[in-house]
């Protein structure tokens, strides 16, 4: 059965079709909860109020938007509710000051690579701590773009933000996190 | 031709942040890949920028079990 097949007997209240819909995607919803809110009961929270979001109304559901953007959406305003609620980190600041955002004095290669980040709990933290400082929406823009590759396009649908908005939110929070990372992982020449 | 000997490493970093593949072919794109090119610093500095994205790509979570039955109880869509 292919999705708007689903979709559609789900609308009219077949349990089993809703469960199938909530399989298919709860596993990405639950990693993209994680990757904002980088806690993991938080982002369970986030991942059952999505789908009872989901479930709640999927009668409303067009079809016009697939559903994993619509998903996309919701976790995205989940969060960004809870940020402005909590809103206590400041750190924007750097990031409408091209002098301090490009850091083009700092460059050096480092000494981790990517491949590691699964067995490196140590590193973790390092992720963790760097993206919770950029503000929330900077975070989704990055993390819809970039992460989870999805076009410009769509990501300014999610976020209601204009193309050039989420060029500029994305090369922000790319050179933030970078300049972050550097800190912790370059290599230092004594 | 002599434009691209004024762009910077500070300008060509600020630029190509801001997606590569847009107007490759104007004067100031082909300036930036012409710096690219022999800009060493340059270099590790998008590889760096490179290597933040694959680490948020790579740094995932699996859902539990435990989760999702804790997930479908929620929505009330367990059998019986
Ligand atoms: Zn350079």
């Amino acid at each position: 059965m292919n999705e708007l097949e689903l979709i559609e007997k789900a609308q009219l209240g077949d349990k089993k079709a809703l469960s199938e819909l909530v399989k298919n995607y709860e596993q990405t919803v639950y990693n993209f909860s994680f990757k904002i809110c980088r806690d993991k009961d938080k982002a369970e929270h986030t991942m059952q109020e999505t789908f009872m979001s989901m479930v709640k109304n999927i009668k409303q559901f067009s079809g016009k938007s697939k559903l994993s953007t619509w998903l996309y959406t919701v976790v995205s305003n989940h969060c960004l509710m809870l940020a402005r609620s909590s809103r206590k980190h400041d750190y924007a600041a750097s990031l409408d000051d091209d002098d301090v955002l490009i850091d083009e004095k700092s460059v050096a290669d480092w000494s981790v690579t990517p491949d590691k980040v699964t067995e490196n709990n140590e590193l973790k933290i390092i992720l963790d701590e760097a993206i919770q400082k950029l503000p929330a929406d900077y975070r989704i823009v990055f993390l819809l773009r970039d992460v989870e590759g999805l076009s410009t396009e769509e990501t300014g649908k999610i976020v209601e933000l204009s193309i050039p908005a989420v060029k500029s939110r994305l090369h922000r929070a790319r050179a933030f996190l970078r300049n972050e990372l550097n800190q912790k992982l370059k290599y230092e020449t004594a | 031709m002599k434009q691209h000997k004024t762009i910077n490493c500070k300008e060509v970093m600020s630029h190509i942040c801001d997606n590569l593949g847009e107007d490759l072919d104007s004067p100031r794109c082909v300036a930036i890949k012409s710096h690219l090119d022999e800009c060493e610093s340059c270099q590790t500095y998008f590889k760096s920028v490179d290597n933040t994205i694959q680490f948020y790509k790579k740094y995932n979570v699996k859902l539990s079990d435990e989760a999702h039955t804790r997930l479908i109880d929620y929505l009330g869509l367990n059998d019986e």
